[in-house]
This record gives structure tokens, C-alpha cells and sequence, in this order.
């Protein structure tokens, strides 16, 4: 049994629907007192952050979610608010990893589109148990203007990484939190699987 | 911005003056074609070539070494100096050069120009203006004419050309920087703007990418060293472009038809979606032609088995105009939301959309069609000329929220003679959001061309992949050759 965190910011439809392809059971919380922390999470998100933290505040999710125990898995804006901060109106997130969320620029040398959207390839370490069995530079499908930057002593929690105009963390990890920027919902074959691996950790 | 290097040829060597006067030539002594796969190997795709022989005379002198420049290297060559007829300037297009540079002939001749244009497209031909205190200067900067900028501007105004190339000959060659206040004065009057003269450093190219100037030419700060051009090997962006099979749906079933008639059935949607999904389309785009209130359920219906049994994103849109509308087709498992007539009507419905929902999940779909030398954006399914220029609305979008931009083209639709190039490109030089290319792929080769020359993100087909004229797969596999970045 999955829980999915429900609090009006995502596309909470497709990720049930994802893990009702791989067989799993899952359960859409929109209350805190549903809320389980002992329970696998799923912590999905599209939007701006501010909205998404005053929602998460009002709701009382702010407070429990950093006591959860289960493995925790943060997609895109979810992925986002794990971090001590956001320059997306200038927001103060979750801060469960230290580092801050940042917005792509358009400069010289390389020029970028923003937001990112389409496919983009993540380099991966071969050992992390989030990405067992997904080869190194495999494409996942990306919508974001903001990226997620951990400080400089916290190199250790980025375990996937993308470019686009600069090098940037796509995938994190401390302890039992997870977080992905790309939507592996919506990304075929490939995200189906690591949606599996985070069902399978223990 | 696009950086063009510069080359002066005097007896098909390398030359450089300063402020235009002939008596200060300094001779890098070099031959051309060096020079350019020099800046080829850089990372350079554009050179300015300029006959300064030619300029002094009134004819091309040194065209022959231009046009062996252009085939050797395989770059593209904007070429000026001396072009004043018509015949001059055909020889010069049909020998492989990309661009022919008009200086004092377009001024006494808009006509010249305006030929040119309509032969050759305003990609082609471009005018040079020459300024010194405001006033025009011709015949290689050696005279004063009796124009002033504003009137030169004016003078070419009717005669189709999208592309000025503006100097300011008391920057040229002086290595002393750009003066802003003299460009700011030639922006926005209706033309593309290439800046030459005393682009010296990168601050001024950094300047020059503020004042959103289309491109830039630099000459003598590169030949001494004073400016490094842009790293060859730029940080990487991995991200591809995408591939997206658009179905029109009527009554939960996919129709296509040509330029907006003559409907055919291609099957249901859901299955070809997967079957497309699992081909290797990126994305997928369902538009709902014939929406109306009563068939609503049905595209809801139609939304919710498509997020069930298809995980790669997709896009609905037809007849949204209410954030209703969108909230429940986001409910029911869209990704994103294409909003198009009610965008043209209601500038602020975007706002308050990409407000609500985020701009991740606002898609603006612009149906132009060019009217008298400018696109005009038409709405209710190409029926009807709102009168809005297609170009200022698509930045008006971006200003808005809008996530992304899908460019159709009523000029293109159902024909399979290529995307519409020029509107495309001048789409992605207005605006920094992603664009998707739609109307009239008919080859391989025109969604390569859309990718390499309008730098789209995205490009879009219908009945090309329902009638599996072009298969998925082998589309890509051809793009990958041609080092387009693709996801096989």
C-alpha cells in the first residue's frame, strides 16, 4: 500500500494511475489525520511553490511529513519543497535537505528555453537502489523552471543528474527521503520501473 | 542572438578599415576560407562577408572568392558590397550564398528590394544602414547621404524585408564598444536588427543579448583578440526534441483533415495513442474540433481512459473557455491544456489560467495565416481574422504565463510542403518558451528543418503518421543521424 499525498498541487490521477498499472494499491490522503508514518509515500506536485507550502501549512502536512519513516518519494514540485528554500516566491520549504530550489537562467553560452520541457537523459549511479535496472542516461520526461540545489556538503544526497544549461540534481536521496525532479508517471516503460524500485525498498 | 564573425575582402584577401576609411587598411593578410573554417571549427554557422572592392565600385569584385568560401566551408554567407541591380543579386543567390546584403541601392531603390524579397523571401535579402550622427552614409561610408535613419526606415517599410543590419560607423573598427542609445533608437521599428560596428567585448554581446537584438556582427575585436567567440563546447543541454502525433477528435473517434475539410476517419483514439506511445512518440496531442457544451462528458470520458492506459503526457485542447473547462480536463488526467480562440479573445483568461494551474500545463495554440506580408492570427478553426499580429500575440502569451506555444500555420495546414519556416522562426526569436511546429510535414527531411533552421522543441503530425506515410521510428532514427537530439 502506497499513500499519496494529496494537497491540491498535483496531477495526483496519473501517479495512481502508474502504480494501478504495476499492480500496486494506493490510497489518495488529503487529510493529515489520514496520514500514516510508517506508511510508503508518494508526494507528487505541479505549481508554484508558495502556493503549494501555504497549502501544505493550512493542511498540517508541513509539520508531520518530516516525520514520516516509510521511504518517501518527492516528484517535480515535490521533489522541490524537500529543500530548506525556493527563490519561486521566495518560499521556505520543508527543509529536510539543505540546499535551495533555483530558477534555470537563459545566458550566454548556453541558451535555454524555460520552462524545461520533454525528455532528458539522468546519469545515475549504478548502485542506488532507485534506479536498479535502469541504464545510465536513460530518458525521463521533464517539466520544470526551478532546479534543486543542494549545498556544497550535501553532494552525497544527489544520485541522478541532467543538463540543461547547467548540471543539475535530478534525483536525491538522504536517508528514507527520496526525490525526483523528472514525472516518472509519465514516462513510459522506464518510470514505471522506477516507480517498482521505490515500491520495493524496504 | 546570432554572432556572425566578419570578413572584408580586398583581391580576395582578409582586410579590415577603420570607420570605413580605406586609407586605414590593415592587412591580416589572410586567405578567406582559412579564416572561415577557423570560425567554422569555433562553432560559428553565419559569416559576414563583405567586398570592399566592390563597395568602392558599385559592382561585385570579389564574389567569385565569396561563393568558393560558401562551398568549401558549407557555412552560411551573408555577402554585400556593390549588389545594386537585380541581376547582381540573383547570380549571388544562385551560387550558394545564403544572403545578399543591399546597401545604397535598397535606399534609392526600395523597389530593387522589394523584387528581391518577393523571389528570393525576406530570409535572403537583408538591407544595410550605415549611420554617423543619425544620418545615413553610402557608398562605403565615404558620403553623407540626405537621409536620416528615420527615413531610411520608412523608405523600406512596404517592401517585405524582415532583416536590417544597422552600423554605426563611429563604433566600427574603433575596438571602443557598442553605443546602446544609438541601437535602442532602431529597435522596434518593424525589422529585425543585426548590430555591426565596435562590438568588442563580452559585455557588449551581453549588452547586445539584453537589448534582444537578433544578431551581431563582429569584426576587428576577433581578428586582434579582444574578444573570445562563444565556447565551441558550451555546457551541455541533453534535453531532445520531440516527436508528437496530433489526433482531431470528433465524437470520441480521430478524423484529420486537409486544410480543415474533408474529414476522414483513423480509428479510436486511445488505442493509436498507445500504439504511438509505444512507438517512440514523446507526447501526445488530442484536439476535441468539433467541441461543444453537450459533447463534453465525452471528451471527459475519452481523457480518463487515455491517462489510464497511456503514460507519456498529453495534451487536450478545443473549445476551452472556462477554467472550469480546464480543471476538469486536468481532473480526469491531462497533462496540459491547449487553449486556443478564447487566448485571442481574453489575453487575461491566460493569465488567470497559468495563475491557477501553473504554466506548465498552459499550451497556446496560434492559427496564422500571412495577410499583405504580415501573419495574422485567425481563430474558430482558421474561419475567422481577428486582425492581431501573430508574432506580438505569441509574446503577449509568454508575458501571460503560457507554458508553450503551438504554431500552426493556415498557409501550411494539409499541404506537405514543409513547416512555415519563417513564421517559426520568427516565433522562436520572439519568445523563450518552448514551441511545437505544426502544419505541413510531409517529409523527414521538413521536421530536420524545423528542428536545425526555426529551432523549434517539438514537431507535429497527423495524418503523415495515421496513414503510416512516415513511421515513428525511422523518423527518428533519420534525426539521430542528423545529430538532432532525439530519445530512441
Amino acid at each position: 500500500m502506497i499513500q499519496i499525498i494529496d494537497y491540491g498541487a498535483g496531477n495526483i490521477k496519473s501517479v495512481q494511475n502508474a502504480l494501478k498499472k504495476l499492480g500496486i494499491e494506493s490510497k489518495i490522503i488529503s487529510s493529515v489525520e489520514e496520514l500514516r508514518t510508517d506508511c510508503k509515500t508518494i508526494f507528487p506536485g505541479v505549481g508554484a511553490a508558495g502556493n503549494a507550502m501555504s497549502e501544505l501549512e493550512k493542511r498540517g502536512f508541513a509539520q508531520t511529513i518530516p516525520q514520516i519513516q516509510a521511504p518517501f518519494l518527492g516528484i517535480c514540485l515535490g521533489m522541490q519543497l524537500l529543500m530548506e528554500s525556493s527563490e519561486e516566491n521566495e518560499t521556505e520549504c520543508l527543509g529536510i535537505i539543505k540546499g535551495k530550489v533555483r530558477k534555470f537562467q537563459n545566458k550566454p553560452p548556453t541558451l535555454i528555453k524555460i520552462p524545461q520541457i520533454g525528455w532528458n537523459k539522468v546519469s545515475t549511479k549504478s548502485a542506488e537502489p532507485l534506479f536498479k535496472d535502469i541504464p545510465d542516461q536513460s530518458y525521463f520526461y521533464f517539466v520544470n523552471s526551478y532546479y534543486v540545489s543542494p549545498d556544497s556538503d550535501q553532494v552525497s544526497t544527489q544520485i541522478g543528474e541532467t543538463a540543461y544549461g547547467i548540471n543539475f540534481a535530478s534525483a536525491i536521496n538522504k536517508e528514507n527521503f527520496y526525490g525526483v525532479q523528472f514525472h516518472p508517471e509519465k514516462s513510459g516503460e522506464i518510470g514505471l520501473k522506477l516507480l517498482n524500485n521505490f515500491c520495493k525498498l524496504c | 542572438m546570432l554572432i556572425i564573425p566578419a570578413i572584408d575582402l580586398i583581391d580576395g584577401k582578409c582586410v579590415r578599415l577603420s570607420q570605413g576609411d580605406y586609407s586605414q587598411v590593415k592587412n591580416y593578410d589572410q586567405d578567406p576560407i582559412e579564416v572561415a573554417q577557423k570560425f567554422k571549427k569555433q562553432g560559428i554557422n553565419f559569416i559576414h562577408i563583405i567586398d570592399l572592392e566592390g563597395a568602392k565600385e558599385g559592382k561585385p569584385i570579389n564574389f567569385p572568392k565569396t561563393a568558393e568560401v560558401a562551398e568549401t566551408t558549407g557555412l552560411a554567407i551573408q555577402t554585400g558590397g556593390g549588389i545594386r541591380t537585380f541581376e547582381d543579386a540573383e547570380k549571388i543567390l544562385n551560387s550558394g550564398i545564403k544572403r545578399v546584403i543591399l546597401g545604397t541601392s535598397a535606399l534609392a531603390n526600395p523597389k530593387l528590394v522589394k523584387d528581391l524579397v518577393s523571389k528570393f523571401g525576406a530570409d535572403r535579402i537583408v538591407v544595410s544602414i550605415d549611420a554617423k550622427d543619425g544620418i545615413v552614409m553610402i557608398k562605403g561610408w565615404i558620403e553623407k547621404s540626405d537621409l536620416t535613419l528615420e527615413e531610411a526606415f520608412e523608405k523600406l517599410k512596404d517592401t517585405g524585408l524582415e532583416i536590417i543590419i544597422f552600423t554605426d560607423v563611429k563604433r566600427d573598427g574603433m575596438l571602443k564598444g557598442i553605443n546602446p542609445e544609438n541601437i535602442k533608437k532602431v529597435l522596434n521599428k518593424g525589422f529585425k536588427i543585426i548590430v555591426a560596428g565596435g562590438v568588442t567585448t563580452q559585455e557588449d554581446i551581453d549588452q547586445l543579448e539584453t537589448l534582444n537584438v537578433y544578431g551581431c556582427i563582429i569584426g576587428k575585436a576577433l581578428y586582434e583578440g579582444k574578444i573570445n567567440l562563444p565556447n565551441p563546447n558550451p555546457k551541455p543541454n541533453t534535453l531532445s526534441k520531440r516527436i508528437i502525433p496530433c489526433m482531431d477528435i470528433k465524437e470520441g473517434r480521430v478524423v484529420k483533415g486537409t486544410n480543415f475539410i474533408n474529414l476522414k476517419d483513423a480509428g479510436d483514439p486511445v488505442e493509436l495513442g498507445k500504439f504511438y506511445s509505444d512507438m517512440g512518440a514523446d507526447e501526445l496531442i488530442f484536439l476535441d474540433i468539433m467541441a461543444t457544451v453537450e459533447k463534453r462528458d465525452t471528451l471527459y470520458e475519452l481523457v480518463r481512459r487515455i491517462s489510464e492506459n497511456i503514460n507519456i503526457p498529453f495534451t487536450v485542447g478545443g473549445g476551452i473557455n472556462t477554467l472550469e473547462d480546464i480543471k476538469i480536463l486536468l481532473q480526469n488526467g491531462a497533462d496540459k491544456i491547449s487553449i486556443g480562440s478564447k487566448a485571442a479573445k481574453n489575453p487575461n483568461f491566460v493569465k488567470e489560467a497559468s495563475q491557477k494551474f501553473g504554466s506548465q500545463c498552459i499550451v497556446i495554440s496560434v492559427d496564422p495565416k500571412k495577410i499583405d506580408g504580415k501573419w495574422k492570427l485567425f481563430i474558430k478553426g482558421g474561419r475567422e481574422n481577428t486582425n492581431i499580429d501573430a508574432i506580438e500575440f505569441a509574446k503577449q502569451m509568454e508575458q501571460s504565463g503560457a507554458g508553450e506555444l503551438l504554431v500552426n500555420s493556415l498557409d501550411r495546414d494539409g499541404m506537405k510542403n514543409g513547416y512555415d519556416i519563417p513564421l517559426l522562426k520568427a516565433i522562436t526569436s520572439a519568445v523563450n518558451i518552448p514551441v511545437i511546429a505544426s502544419s505541413g510535414a510531409g517529409s523527414k527531411e521538413d521536421f530536420l528543418e524545423a528542428f536545425e533552421e526555426a529551432n523549434v522543441d517539438a514537431a507535429l503530425a497527423a495524418s503523415l503518421f495515421h496513414y503510416g506515410e512516415i513511421q515513428i521510428p525511422d523518423l527518428k532514427k533519420y534525426l539521430a543521424k542528423k545529430n538532432i537530439t532525439i530519445r530512441i
